[in-house]
């Protein structure tokens, strides 16, 4: 059987992302936090 | 603490697939493509004790009502929503080159399914309903309900797939048992439980603060 | 007042709107009718193809009336502005949720009942030795998809986006239930006995049990406000 390299390619590919971006939205909501924390005296 | 848990997880990942393309062999009848188990399994697995911890969250908060007990519960549905739907994915993408399908209505797809979909549910129910106390309460009942689910469902798919119906598909990747598979096998995991329970942590902390903020 | 007398008075409460109104009844008629129509359109000649999907059918037929008439469940307390009182309600809640299911699950059975006997008509089914099985299986599913509908009906009778999310919660979880009804029913209709998908029975038995037991546990939950 060929080796699919294409298809391994795709699943750590959309896995990576996937959790890069859910970890990338994370850290965007603890600034987003931050700044309105700061905004209250 | 977080932070630690953040280094440990991004570590686990490192040596893991370091593992998945150096260490575990090429499979002799799938070819390279195998390789794909080394994040399907993990992330699977990892949406079962993120969905495990959900239940135990649930029963504790309704027992208890205290609000951490609500943060873990609705982090570990987020996480393991994300979790149990890449694992869908990336089952579906080896799927199609060994299977030659990207689905099939075999037991263990259309279970995995079922809870996707409930699960997804119970996000959708905490996004729906604005009062944090009301959520707590109803994300509790359901997430009890779903956990007691998980047997009766697990019971009739496999019964509707084996009865009057030999088996008829293996599944990728079957156990040889030989050590240089499980290791990258073992070492994936755990690394995917630490990125869980990172990403978990982190979510709890984020909960915690919009809480204070809103208060 | 007793549990089980508040219980049945909230059945029976139930029941006496709808015979007066009928609004759920019409509904649930009008569209068993027209899934009667719409399968003679596309499967009335094909005798073999019309036995082969008829549980599936039949069950279809079921669930989507099952929706219509437990998302109406606590129809009257929302509009009329009754939910207040069912919170202030003194006593075990739970018995709200056991009048509230009774009453359900007769509006179902009826309405199940008109539907089989349409499709038994209709398209010249022979029930025969299969009834009996056949309504020990409608009873349990019924049951199943009763019970957890209530409580869901209650989850999500005060939400926003109420008559999406209810099926979107309900399904899912029932899907065990409709495996097994659909299952039996294809075997007791293949003439088989009711031995034989004994096993589909004891998941519907367990399905139920603990449906019911979790909901009475829960409902006082829901109903905290």
């Amino acid at each position: 059987m060929p080796d699919n390299w294409g298809f391994v390619a795709a699943a750590y590919g959309l896995t990576a992302a996937v959790l890069l971006m859910y970890w990338r939205r994370l850290a965007r909501r603890e600034r987003d936090l931050d700044t309105l924390r700061r905004r209250r005296p | 603490m977080v932070k630690t848990l953040g280094w440990l997880a991004g570590a686990g990942l490192l040596v893991g697939l370091i593992m998945a393309f150096g260490v575990a062999p090429r499979e002799v009848t799938q070819g390279n493509v195998q390789r794909i188990m080394y994040v399907h399994v993990p992330l699977i697995l990892a949406s079962y004790v993120a969905f495990g911890v959900l239940a135990i969250a649930s029963v504790v908060y309704l027992a208890r009502r205290h609000p951490a007990a609500d943060r873990v519960a609705h982090a570990s549905g987020e996480v393991g929503v994300l979790f149990v739907g890449l694992g869908i994915a990336t089952g579906s993408i080896w799927g199609k080159p060994t299977w030659g399908t990207w689905w099939t209505w075999d037991a263990r797809l259309t279970s995995v399914a079922i809870l996707f979909v409930m699960y997804l549910g119970y996000l959708l129910l905490r996004g729906t309903i604005d009062d944090p106390e009301r959520a707590a309460r109803y994300c509790a009942v359901l997430g009890i309900v779903a956990a007691l689910d998980i047997p009766l469902v697990h019971f009739s798919v496999y019964w509707w797939r084996t009865l009057h119906q030999p088996p008829s598909l293996m599944k990728p990747g079957g156990f040889t048992g030989s050590t240089s598979i499980l290791w990258p096998l073992l070492i994936n995991l755990l690394a995917f439980v630490l990125l869980y329970a990172y990403f978990v942590a982190r979510r709890v902390r984020l909960l915690r603060s919009e809480a204070e903020v809103t208060a | 007042m007793s549990y089980a007398r508040r219980a049945l008075a909230i059945a029976w409460k139930d029941l006496a709107v709808e015979r007066r109104s009928k609004e759920t009844l019409n509904a649930l008629v009008f569209f068993s009718l027209l899934l009667l129509f719409v399968f003679q359109f596309t499967l009335g000649s094909d005798r073999e193809r019309l036995a082969a999907v008829l549980p599936g059918v039949l069950w279809l037929g079921f669930v989507l009336s099952a929706l219509l008439a437990l998302g109406r469940t606590f129809l009257v307390e929302r509009e009329h502005d009754c939910w207040e009182g069912l919170l202030l309600a003194p006593g075990d809640k739970s018995a709200i949720y056991l009048g509230k299911l009774v009453g359900n699950l007769a509006l179902m059975l009826l309405v199940e009942a008109l539907v089989l006997g349409l499709f038994v008509v209709f398209f010249d089914i022979d029930l025969g030795r299969a009834l009996p099985g056949l309504l020990v299986v409608v009873l349990l599913g019924t049951l199943g998809l009763a019970a957890v509908g209530t409580l869901f009906a209650a989850m999500t009778a005060n939400i926003r986006a109420r008559e999406l999310l209810f099926p979107v919660l309900l399904l899912p979880v029932q899907v065990p239930v409709l495996l097994a009804t659909v299952k039996a029913t294809e075997g007791l209709l293949q003439g088989e006995p009711l031995g034989a998908v004994a096993h589909w029975v004891k998941l519907l038995v367990a399905a139920d049990t603990i449906y019911v037991v979790l909901s009475l546990l829960t409902f006082d939950v829901v109903l905290e406000g």
